[in-house]
């Protein structure tokens, strides 16, 4: 055992549920440690803020669909939270951007229409709440797109996302854009990086602009910058004097990791600790109370002690979920029970790739409260909560956002907290 | 219609179907070979990779045991580029009958099974994660063999010496005048275009289903029993040898390392059907419990990919009567001039993938006798196309080759290591717009992550080169993943879901697959 720290609350999970709260948290007074064994889903998701998208036809608007879907889904988070919990979580959000570490970059969007951006396939993805640098692909505009890629970049096939354009009615070509490059693979972070450099971009733009014609929005990789895209993005538009836009590519996702980086500096702005790098492997319980977890880190245990704990770890995608070879099922990080398991007998899986998968809506049990069910001082958030399929929804981040903070709020509330504190 | 004339016509693209065609141009004949879908996609595509040493047979059938002595020292000369040389334990475990071991031995000398008696602690050492409780240990000859780049190496070869292959060309009848059969009708699987062909002597070399064909011909009696076996590929190399249990051959008795992964195989159940592929839950699960008794914590392995094959168990109803499954594992060679007074016709089935080449040399033996002019086989010194230097494959090769070009090469799929210019030329050589070809061509997408990053590139990569419309883009995209989910929903746990879920996020969340224009006409339509 490394040593023993206090924490009134210590929340697992670097993911954007976990960050969120941990961050809500310390902005309303608590001793908070968010502690994980690795950054979450942000790196790999496309970096909107996905309310609801498919309910399973495609929403306009999610504020108008959440009240036929909750009723459709009881055991939706969406039916515990409702929707004026995401719409309060995405104001709070918004603010926590533009008070943040990357200076310029802005959410845009509300819960009453979704935007329609294009993937890197080609196919209109809705979303709600997105980084401004992808306003332009909005594609209730028809105006013309030139989607430009590059060869370096395995990870974003232009042509492909431009004749799929087409098919759905926007017209839509692509061009190669020539890149100065040292080596033959450019992941999307490499190429961020390369977009931070002014004069870099500044010769990137000059051999782009030959090969554009009027009229033309153009929708790139989105790989516009890391360390500062607000400048990147507007220095193309100003310098191709048109509409730029990104579109997400393939994982590693640049968009994903500036949200991370902006909820990580809330979380630290507000006096929140992270810590990365250790998996939860025990926990420690005094009657119906979890007491302490312990963390293992090269080679050494740390143990956690908290008043309480937010369980945001994460389903089956980062493994706090585990479905085992012998087919039992269980929650790694505290051993909670779970709901949203077929029934025995049933199929876990089915053979329709296309078709929902009935182990797709496994989470921790949680009672109306998000409450563990067995454990009265754990909260849970995020994709550990049963009920939801979020990578077919479109409903990932207004989970995570509303969860994370009405997590926050329960513990605040109950602690004796200042009140108002998290709001 | 399109007529094609030639000497003989080969139905079946599997190991013996190609083999042929390969045989038949190295005697100088015109060959056309044909299969309804792409080569070595049945039963030869879905095995586990096994080159045999004989061992699996001393006992049991030991004339099978010197067949596969004498072509297991051919092809790994012929088709050394295809082969990676493993070699093999017989292992005795604490759930085998400890009496098996010495008339293993003793059936290893009798058919020439080259097999040496090793410590167990020699054993251990050349593989640690052997379960300790083995007690005898017998080292013998086995290879691995890459059947799809071997069944595509012959079909170049022969396509060198003017033979002309058509992958995904269904039989859709058999022309039959009097007591000749004169050829076939096929019918192409993209555009639904028939073709002719005019052939001096058609082969029915197609396995499982050559009851199916011979009836085509009105020959009644072909009996093929279907034996379906499952398999599993695990994601690591966990032995670097192939392990087999010393007993009477069995269920879940072998694991062969093959490439970045290791199967294990198989069951045996009898069905009706040759293109029944469903995968019994009870199946998978005796086949993680035999791979624990090997290799202890074999289940915390991912299990990246399930399959079933069909072994095409021949039992003649004109022949007296021949009950069990261990005799039919010989092949047969049916000359049904003789059989059945019908000219120009030869049905080869049965046999296993280590003899692949002796029936091919069998068969053309007899159609040269039909075609009259006896040419001789040269088969068994002809490398095929690639192996010309007579190396065989090594693990780490591609590896090798990747750290040479760091800098320069784009690589497309992390998981096998596949350069960009190495797929571009598999799609330009192939011509074809089926990602699933290609992923039999180059291994792509059968690693760890199973496409999740690298069929979005090669869907993108093919839509560039061959100027494909968006729709057929998509379709081989959409294809691919629907195929894939085929062989990993049944096996999905731990890790492997978890890899599969990011999968699902890239797909589902990231590129939104399921709602391409595509996806959504499927939707709608009936």
């Amino acid at each position: 055992m490394r040593g023993e720290l206090h924490y009134d609350v210590v929340v697992i999970g670097a993911g954007t549920a976990g960050l969120v709260a941990g961050a809500r948290l310390a902005e309303g007074g608590a001793r908070v440690c968010v502690v994980a064994k690795g950054v979450g889903s942000t790196h790999l998701a496309p970096g909107t803020i996905d309310v609801l998208g498919y309910a399973p036809d495609r929403v306009v608007s999610p504020s108008g669909a959440m009240e036929e879907f909750v009723v459709r889904h009881p055991d939706h988070p969406y039916a515990r939270l409702g929707v004026d919990a995401v719409a309060e979580a995405v104001r709070w959000f918004e603010a926590r951007v533009e008070a943040g570490p990357v200076p310029g970059y802005r959410y845009l969007g509300d819960l009453d229409r979704n935007y329609l951006l294009p993937t890197a396939l080609g196919a209109l993805r809705p979303s709600a709440v997105i980084p401004e640098t992808m306003t332009a692909g909005d594609s209730v505009v028809m105006d013309r797109v030139c989607v430009v890629g590059t060869r370096t970049l395995r990870d974003f096939h232009a042509a492909l996302c431009a004749t799929n354009l087409n098919r759905v009615g926007i017209p839509a070509r692509s061009v190669e854009a020539d890149i100065e490059v040292d080596r033959a693979d450019q992941n999307s972070l490499g190429l961020a990086r390369r977009f931070d450099d002014p004069s870099w971009r500044a010769a990137f733009a000059g051999r782009l602009a030959l090969k554009l014609q009027a009229d033309e929005r153009v929708g790139l990789p989105a790989v516009l910058g890391i360390r500062d895209p607000h400048s990147a993005w507007s220095d193309l538009e100003h310098r191709l004097g048109r509409s730029v836009f990104e579109i997400p590519t393939l994982p590693p996702s640049v968009p994903g990791m500036r949200l991370y980086e902006i909820l990580r500096s809330a979380l630290r702005a507000a006096g929140g600790r992270l810590v990365l790098g250790g998996e939860v492997v025990s926990a420690d319980r005094e009657g119906s109370r979890v007491t302490a977890v312990s963390t293992h880190a090269a080679g050494h245990n740390s143990r956690w002690a908290a008043e309480w704990f937010v369980l945001a770890a994460g389903g089956f995608n980062s493994g706090a979920i585990e479905l085992d070879s012998h087919w039992a099922t269980q929650d790694r990080v505290l051993g909670l029970p779970l709901r949203g398991l077929p029934a025995p007998g049933e199929p876990r899986f089915v053979g329709d790739y296309l078709a929902e998968q009935p182990m797709s809506r496994v989470g921790v049990a949680v009672d109306a409260e998000l409450r563990a069910e067995g454990a009265d001082n754990v909260l849970v958030a995020g994709a550990a909560l049963p009920g939801a399929v979020p990578w077919r929804e479109g409903s990932g981040e207004g989970i995570a956002l509303a969860s994370g903070s009405r997590a926050a709020q329960l513990v605040l509330a109950r602690s004796g907290a200042p009140a108002g504190a998290a709001a | 219609m399109a007529t094609l004339s030639t000497d003989v016509l080969v139905i079946g693209g599997g190991a013996t179907g190609a083999g042929v065609a390969w045989d038949a141009a190295l005697r100088g004949y015109d060959v056309v070979l044909v299969d309804r879908f792409d080569l070595a996609e049945g039963t030869s595509g879905r095995f586990h990779g096994l080159l045999h040493s004989g061992g699996r047979y001393a006992v049991k059938d030991p004339h099978a045991a010197e067949e596969c002595v004498h072509e297991n020292r051919i092809v790994r000369n012929i088709a050394s580029d295809c082969i990676e040389d493993i070699g093999g334990f017989f292992v005795t475990t604490p759930w085998d009958d400890p009496e098996y071991a010495d008339k293993f031995a003793q059936g290893c000398r009798a058919t020439g099974v080259d097999c040496e008696e090793i410590s167990p602690s020699q054993a251990f050492r050349e593989e640690p994660r052997l379960n300790p409780s083995i007690s005898r240990v017998f080292r013998v000859p086995d290879a691995n063999i890459d059947v799809w780049k071997t069944v595509w190496a012959m079909a170049r070869g022969a396509q060198e010496r003017g033979a002309r292959v058509l992958p995904y060309h269904a039989v859709v009848g058999i022309h039959r005048t009097g007591d000749q059969v004169t050829g076939a009708r096929l019918r192409g699987h993209a555009t639904g275009e028939e073709v002719d062909v005019e052939a001096r002597v058609t082969v029915n070399a197609s396995g499982a289903w050559a009851g199916q064909i011979a009836e085509m011909a009105g020959i009644e009696g072909v009996r093929v029993l279907p034996g379906r076996g499952i398999m599993i590929a695990m994601n690591h190399r966990i032995v670097n040898t192939c392990i087999n249990r010393c007993q009477m051959p069995t269920d879940g008795d072998i694991i062969v390392p093959m490439r970045t992964v290791c199967i294990i195989g198989t069951t045996d159940e009898h069905t009706d059907d040759p293109d029944d592929h469903h995968v019994p839950p009870t199946e998978v699960d005796q086949m993680l419990e035999d791979g624990e008794k090997l290799v202890p914590g074999f289940r915390e392995a991912r299990a990246l990919r399930v399959w079933t094959g069909v072994r095409p168990l021949f039992e003649d109803a004109k022949a007296s009567d021949t009950q069990t499954r261990d005799v039919t594992r010989a092949h047969a060679l049916l000359d049904h001039a003789e059989r059945d007074g019908v000219n120009g016709f030869v049905t080869i089935t049965g046999g296993k993938l280590t003899t692949f080449r002796l029936m091919a040399e069998d068969t053309m033996t007899a159609v040269s006798r039909h075609l009259g002019d006896e040419r001789p086989c040269l088969t068994k010194t002809e490398p095929l196309p690639g192996s010309e230097d007579h190396a065989t494959y090594m693990l780490g090769e591609r590896l090798e080759r990747k750290e040479k070009h760091l800098a320069d090469e784009q690589l497309i799929c992390e998981c096998e290591l596949i350069p960009r210019w190495k797929l571009e030329e598999a799609i330009r050589r192939r011509a074809t717009t089926n990602l699933d070809d290609v992923r039999r061509l180059l291994r792509l997408a059968m690693g760890p992550c199973q496409g999740g990053f690298c069929i979005y590139r090669a869907a993108g990569i093919l839509h560039g080169l061959d100027g494909l419309s968006a729709e057929q883009a998509d379709e081989s995209l959409l294809n691919f993943l629907k195929e894939r989910w085929k062989g990993t929903w049944p096996i999905l746990y731990g890790d492997q879901l978890r890899q599969t879920r990011l999968d699902e996020w890239i797909f589902q969340g990231v590129l939104d697959v399921q709602h391409l224009p595509t996806a959504e006409a499927q939707e709608v339509s009936p």
